[in-house]
């Protein structure tokens, strides 16, 4: 059995469709008018036991919604998923003691007390016997560094260490999926590697599905094998991460070691120009267009050397989001 | 799901700590519902006029000093707390644990009854000290305040099913939130027959006969005025048939309000879904 | 839409609270009970003066009062103290809220109609110019009280519910303070000035003011204000000490 199966996911946002101020509201109230927008298209997708998804795509593309309906916090309007084998938005006991969302924006520790007893809540509220979780915690800290935070107010705690708490809370009973949106939002490098490595580590342990939204391409590309992407509700794109490169990086990148300097004018002739500086330029090239381009810039100019490359995947995802109007929240 | 002992234990402890970090506003919001001792002023002097036939000025010593206890009892913010969660999201953080939000705002609200103690029994310790009457007696009505072990008991009792009945007439106006915005706005229109039906500022067994009849079949004398003559008046002002009649109301409202409350929050559920949680 | 819902709830439950004020002092009067001398039409005077104030200050005070923990807490307060005008002025004149309306006009209201319609005689127009000096008085405490409790919020950060706690112990001003017990009289006359805002305006509307109580309340208001002005100099000695 999967760990997660959605056939025809599909979510449909009702709209009120209400002009500002009194008036509107009245004509509103006597004829209710409103407007459908589709957040999430039939959106089919299985995950198996164990395995690691990394799930991109521009702010607005129906991420969140997606994850909302595999947690049963939103009914979907069509479409079948099952979690587990259960189905999410019945919300029943055993299936919400097996899985976790973890949101990088919200926190669910209490604020104003130390994150260890916010630990012994969800040891009751999970039903894990107190010696048990407390074993759970120390290995969770060990692996994250985590000490003396545990007993500090969650206020007095940085963003990183509040993060790191965070998923001792949310991992605590083991849960067999995890929901992980924006997990690393915010945090500094070393935090973020913790995170990183630590949640390689659970997954590794428990046999764990995670299905992950970052930002950073850094996470998806240490954790992730698996890619899907997903722009304006509908599944673009469902393999591994090196296919998303074959996929949607259509431009190669030629290096040139040129005799002398040549000018921009000249080169335009074969490719975009991405850098010329002196006698190292680089340009972007179609795929299709490469072997064309190559033999022509060898016929035309004086080349001591020329390599090939594709582009990092950073850069591609970030083109990706872009084409989508995202504000290209991305590390380099 | 209901909660286990074990949840019910872990909630409190944690919700006492967090209460005993916020002791100091917790003080000034005792500062803030000291009304009863106002009123108890007001009503000393007017029973001294022995106006009012049964209610002398140790009555009603007594009767406001009841008062306070049961206003510090049943102190409730729910509708705050919810329309926070509601706002800000953080319901759908709750909604992902196996228990329902009800048993947290339940326990919550235990946490900080149990942080007001300290600051409530010192104001009992100054109203006793301003009334030495109340305890000992005066000359025109001689006599110790003792009232019967059962009936301090079940004004014990009577005083939580009190915060219950509270707690649940604000939890289901709290449940609007789902579709409104601002439902604490709401609040005030349950907290105007409250302060003046609860017996907070009139003693309710000083109106009318007839007056007293309708008040009684609202839930809000049961809040405040019935736990508090439990244990200020003398036994024959609180016959059996009024507290089982009092009893069967406060539970009947109870039930009553659970219910309505769970029907809004299933129905408000699926409207939370709906709108994207 | 929001905004006239909201303004008609706060209509409502101003409504409510007036009445259930009445309520209270018809059931504290519906008998021989004398209070002291005041008949039931007479405090009805101190109810609609106390409506009255309370509307002025939801208007004029409540909503500057709350900035000024705000500000502390973001700490804003630092722009507020680089301005060119003087931070108490700024702090206390910055807003006006419409919440206060309902109540001002159901005081104003009940006043006029009991000193009108109810009182035998009804009351000398001249009473209420006179009533002016008293007034002011009134408002002044209130607003020199809550400027003290709301400085304190420079070291109490948390305590932004201090004035909530002071208004609270304020309405013992809808009865006149002759209706307290000795206690609570001194009390209310010598801590917490609660006779000067609702009793003694109340006393000169009906023509029985006395000079001395007048001339108090003045004294006091002034011991008041000149009080929360040294207390906020040294609370701003204090803050840019600490925060630098």
């Amino acid at each position: 059995m999967p760990a997660i199966r959605t056939q025809g996911l599909t979510k449909t946002y009702r709209v009120a469709d209400k002009k500002p101020g009194f008036v509107g509201t009245v004509k509103h109230f006597i004829k209710r008018r409103h407007r459908e927008i589709q957040a999430v298209k039939a959106v089919d997708l299985t995950i198996e036991p164990g395995e690691v998804v990394g799930f991109l795509g521009p702010n607005g593309a129906g991420k969140t919604t997606t994850l909302k309906m595999l947690t049963g916090l939103v009914h979907p309007t069509a479409g079948a998923v099952s979690v587990l084998g259960h189905e999410p938005f019945k919300r029943k006991a055993e299936l919400l003691k097996q899985i976790t969302l973890v949101m990088g924006n919200k926190q669910q520790m209490i604020w104003d007390l130390p994150p260890m007893d916010s630990l012994h809540v969800n040891a009751a509220v999970y039903g894990i016997e107190e010696k048990e979780a407390m074993r759970r915690v120390e290995v969770f800290a060990e692996l994250l560094g985590l000490d003396e935070e545990l007993t500090q107010p969650v206020r007095k705690l940085s963003l990183g260490q509040r993060m790191k708490c965070e998923l001792v809370a949310a991992l605590l009973h083991h849960p067999k999926v995890l929901f992980l949106d924006e997990p690393t939002l915010g945090l500094d490098l070393n935090a973020q590697t913790a995170v990183r490595s630590f949640l390689k580590q659970y997954n590794e342990e428990q046999q764990a599905s995670i299905l992950l939204t970052s930002h950073y391409m850094a996470d998806i590309t240490a954790l992730c094998p698996r890619v899907v992407v997903i722009h304006e509700g509908a599944l673009l794109y469902d393999g591994s991460l090196e296919g998303v490169v074959q996929r949607f990086a259509p431009l190669r990148e030629v290096k040139l070691d040129l005799a002398a300097p040549v000018e921009d004018a000249v080169l335009n002739r074969f490719g975009e120009i991405e850098a010329n500086e002196g006698r190292v330029a680089r340009l972007l090239v179609q795929r299709e267009a490469l072997t064309d381009a190559v033999g022509r810039v060898l016929a035309e100019l004086d080349v001591e050397d020329l390599t090939v490359t594709d582009p990092p995947i950073e850069d591609v995802i970030a083109r990706l989001f872009d084409s989508g109007n995202n504000k290209g929240e991305t590390t380099p | 799901m209901t909660p286990t002992p074990r949840i019910t234990k872990a909630y409190f402890n944690a919700f006492y700590a967090l209460m005993t970090t916020y002791r100091a506003e917790i003080f000034f919001w005792v500062i803030a519902t000291t009304l009863p001792l106002i009123m108890m002023g007001i009503w000393v002097q007017a029973g001294a006029s022995g106006a009012f036939e049964g209610f002398g000025s140790v009555d009603a010593a007594r009767y406001f000093i009841g008062v306070f206890i049961f206003r510090q009892l049943t102190i409730c913010w729910v509708i705050y707390e919810f329309e926070y969660d509601v706002v800000s999201g953080r319901l759908s953080s709750m909604l992902l644990h196996p228990v329902n939000p009800l048993w947290r705002y339940i326990l919550l609200h235990a946490g900080e009854q149990f942080t007001r103690l300290p600051f409530s029994i010192l104001f009992i310790g100054l109203s006793l000290f301003i009334f030495p009457e109340a305890l000992w007696g005066s000359g025109e009505q001689p006599g110790t305040w003792l009232p019967q072990g059962w009936r301090v008991l079940l004004a014990l009792a009577c005083g939580y099913l009190a915060f219950l009945l509270r707690f649940f007439i604000s939890y289901t106006i709290s449940m609007l939130a789902f579709w409104i915005e601002r439902v604490s706005a709401l609040e005030n229109l349950n907290y105007m027959p409250y302060l003046f039906l609860s017996g907070l500022v009139v003693p309710i067994q000083t109106l009318p006969p007839a007056l007293q009849e309708v008040i009684l079949w609202t839930p809000y004398p049961y809040i405040l005025w019935f736990p508090a003559q439990l244990i200020a008046a003398p036994p024959e002002a609180m016959p059996a048939e009024l507290i089982a009649r009092g009893l069967l109301t406060i539970v009947g409202w109870i039930t009553l309000f659970a219910i309505l409350q769970q029907a809004l929050w299933r129905r408000g559920l699926r409207h939370y879904s709906a709108m994207g949680a | 839409m929001e905004y006239r819902a909201n303004f008609v709830l706060a209509t409502i439950s101003s409504l409510a609270s007036m009445g259930g004020a009445l309520f209270a002092l018809w059931a504290l009067l519906r008998t021989e009970y004398a209070m002291n001398g005041w008949s039931f039409n007479q405090a009805l005077i101190v109810v609609g003066i106390y409506t009255m104030l309370d509307g002025l200050q939801q208007t004029l005070l409540a909503p500057n009062r709350q900035q000024i923990s705000e500000f502390v807490r973001n700490g804003t307060l630092d722009f507020v103290l680089l301005k060119p005008i003087d931070s108490q002025f700024w702090l206390s004149a910055r807003k006006v809220s419409v919440w206060g309306v309902p109540n001002l006009f159901l005081g104003l209201g009940l006043i006029v109609y009991a000193a009108s319609f109810r009182l035998e005689p009804a009351v000398d127009a001249a009473n209420y110019v006179r009533l002016l000096v008293p007034l002011a008085v009134s408002i002044t405490i209130y607003y020199a009280l809550g400027y003290l409790l709301s400085t304190l919020t420079i070291w109490f950060t948390k305590l932004a519910n201090v004035t909530h706690a002071m208004h609270a112990l304020l309405e013992a001003g809808r009865y006149p303070v002759a209706a307290y017990p000795g206690a609570y009289r001194a009390f209310f006359t010598f801590v917490l000035p609660v006779a000067f805002m609702t009793t003694v305006p109340a006393d000169v509307l009906l023509g029985r003011g006395e000079f001395t109580w007048v001339l108090g309340g003045l004294v006091i208001a002034a011991a008041l204000l000149v009080a929360a002005r040294l207390f906020w100099r040294y609370a701003l000695r204090f803050y840019t000490s600490a925060s630098s």
